[in-house]
């Protein structure tokens, strides 16, 4: 049992080294702006632009169903103005940030850990280093500022459709008037709804991208590994950016 | 295939950019581009104001709370943001308040004529007022958190006030104050029979009153008649020598009074001679009661006192006989 504890110790002592080693390479890379910059457009389109449909669906759903909860939770008590801040404060703090980082976490961290470790175990990255290109510069670094940049971007149009969907269900279906939905939505609103979720996001997506990345490159053992890889990319992504939600909740708000 | 990433991922960057400025600009109710009014508010506690709050005019809201920050000598300021072409009041003053009852505070735009009724918030306007600087003097309501609270307290005490009284009126309470209710008829109907019997009493009593009340009606007359009297000679120079006569005896008074000052003041002087006779008198009494000298022996001797008194008769005897014949005790002759 002390063995077992000792090894499991040198075990996360090294994956701490390991990425520490990671990300001092990464930042090393950021001066190789000859290689990256015209790399991360594509990344861009592929993270961010690519993953809007599921992004945008998943929000729509979240504003129809939080409008039809919160007015079934408030009638008879509270005035259904309230819908609309319900629907306006959850998706700009909570579930507009946190469900499309879980989407991307499944889409787009799957996407680049099984990318990257097939390229690893295929030996393209070594065919990369032997060609004297730098894989941090070439392939990780535009896909962590993608992730970083476009995630947020992704969210915010994620929110807005969000509370589109939130507004037309009570139009439709609560009989709330429109200015009883805008005036729910500006009650309690503040700047700070609106930076919190999307520096949030801009933390998921960060991690996403680089937890994709770290596992991917890590990558053992041919097709089986790559399935492994991918597996426990999702599984760290969704992981951490729980831990993140919460993180951020107590420090900012 | 790169130029179409690159205008996807513009336009996805430009739609998203201009989605999360416009929204958070509409959502915070901020006016681009229009001139707005920034004014400062002083107030002694904002309460729940914060900052993005309205600022509300007659009801309508015409702008937002920019800013608020601790000031010098215990104030707190608060930067009150004014949409173009809103006139605020001559003399403004905020009234922050809780605007519902879900926590929104809202600033309200008031006139300080005519002043408040409450007076509380008028003494807290002024206070803000007299600290001078061009502020607006601002006061704060109590939340509806304190004014439940303060229900709270109310209405246990109410239910504490029922419980003693739910203690105090049981079944025995009960029976003694039914009992003292149906005493309280049998007073009342005993009240009633004496009044009616004092009806009558008090019939008679109305008729002398009134009466006595017609005569003082005619004494008034009569007064009023005398007074008539009294204000017609005085109007004849009457009053006039009544005065002169009266301030003639009020001179004779002064020279009496003079003359018995002088009096006192010779009294003064034989003070001390009379003294000394009272001395000699008290000496002299003081012997007599000690029965010595003469009149005190005459006073304690009856013998003495028989003698002397037999003496005096035959003397006032002697002095008969003397007058009735002198020439048988004196003898006249020339030669």
């Amino acid at each position: 049992m002390i063995s077992t504890i000792g090894s499991k110790t040198v075990e996360v002592v090294r994956a701490a080294g390991r990425f520490g080693h990671f990300v001092g390479d990464l930042a090393r890379a950021t001066a190789d702006v000859g290689t990256w910059p015209r790399l991360t457009v594509v990344q861009m389109r592929r993270i961010g632009v690519d993953s809007l449909p599921v992004a945008l669906f998943i929000a729509a759903f979240t504003g129809i169903v939080l409008a039809l909860q919160a007015s079934y939770t408030f009638t008879g008590t509270v005035p259904l103005y309230i819908v609309g801040t319900v629907v306006g404060k959850t998706m700009m703090l909570e579930l507009g940030p946190v469900l499309t980082g879980l989407a991307l976490g499944g889409r787009v961290g799957a996407s680049v850990a099984a990318e990257l470790g097939t390229m690893k175990v295929t030996e393209q990255v070594d065919a990369l280093e032997t060609l004297a290109y730098d894989p941090h510069s070439y392939l990780v670094l535009p896909r962590v500022i993608a992730g970083t940049t476009m995630v947020p971007i992704v969210v915010a149009l994620g929110i807005a459709t969000g509370l589109l969907t939130g507004w037309l269900a009570s139009l439709v279906l609560l009989d709330l008037s429109t200015a009883e939905f805008v005036k729910g939505l500006k009650f309690l609103y503040r700047f700070k709804d609106t930076w919190f979720g999307l520096f949030k996001s801009a933390t998921f997506g960060f991690t996403i991208t680089l937890v994709g990345c770290i596992v991917g490159l890590a990558t053992r053992g041919g097709a089986e590994g790559v399935g492994r890889s991918t597996t426990r990319a999702v599984v760290y992504s969704a992981m951490l950016i729980l831990v993140l939600d919460a993180f951020w909740a107590m420090i900012l708000l | 295939m790169k130029r179409e990433n690159e205008f996807a991922v513009g336009l996805v960057v430009i739609a998203a950019f201009s989605l999360i400025v416009a929204g958070a600009l509409w959502l915070s109710g901020t006016h681009l581009g229009r001139g707005e009014a920034v004014h400062t508010a002083r107030f002694r506690t904002v309460g729940g104001l914060g900052v993005g709050n309205p600022v509300v005019l007659r009801g309508v809201r015409v702008g937002r709370v920019e800013a608020v920050r601790l000031a010098a000598g215990g104030w707190v300021e608060a930067d009150l943001k004014i949409y173009a072409g809103v006139s605020p009041p001559t003399k403004p003053a905020v009234i922050a308040a809780s605007a519902s009852l879900f926590g929104e505070w809202a600033a309200t735009l008031i006139s300080l004529e005519p002043p408040v009724d409450d007076p509380n918030v008028r003494q807290a306007l002024v206070e803000a007022q007299a600290a001078g600087g061009g502020k607006w003097p601002g006061a704060t309501l109590p939340d509806i958190g304190q004014l439940t609270a303060q229900a709270s307290r109310i209405a246990t005490d109410i239910a504490t006030v029922a419980s003693r009284i739910q203690t105090a009126f049981d079944s025995q309470a009960v029976a003694d104050l039914r009992r003292s209710i149906r005493d309280f008829g049998q007073i009342a109907d005993r009240l009633v029979r004496f009044a009616d019997e004092q009806a009558d009493v008090i019939g008679h009593v109305s008729t002398n009153l009134q009466q006595g009340s017609e005569a003082v009606a005619q004494a008034a007359t009569d007064l009023q008649t005398t007074l008539g009297r009294v204000d017609s000679a005085t109007n004849q120079g009457q009053l006039a020598s009544i005065l002169n006569n009266t301030a003639a005896a009020s001179s004779d008074i002064r020279s009496v009074s003079q003359d018995l000052r002088e009096l006192a003041d010779a009294a003064h002087r034989n003070q001390e001679s009379l003294v000394r006779v009272l001395v000699s008198a008290d000496s002299v009494m003081s012997r007599i009661a000690n029965r010595s000298g003469t009149l005190g022996l005459l006073v304690a001797d009856s013998a003495l006192y028989r003698e002397t008194t037999l003496t005096m008769i035959q003397l006032r005897q002697l002095l008969s006989d003397i007058q009735a014949n002198p020439r048988k005790y004196f003898t006249f002759s020339v030669f």
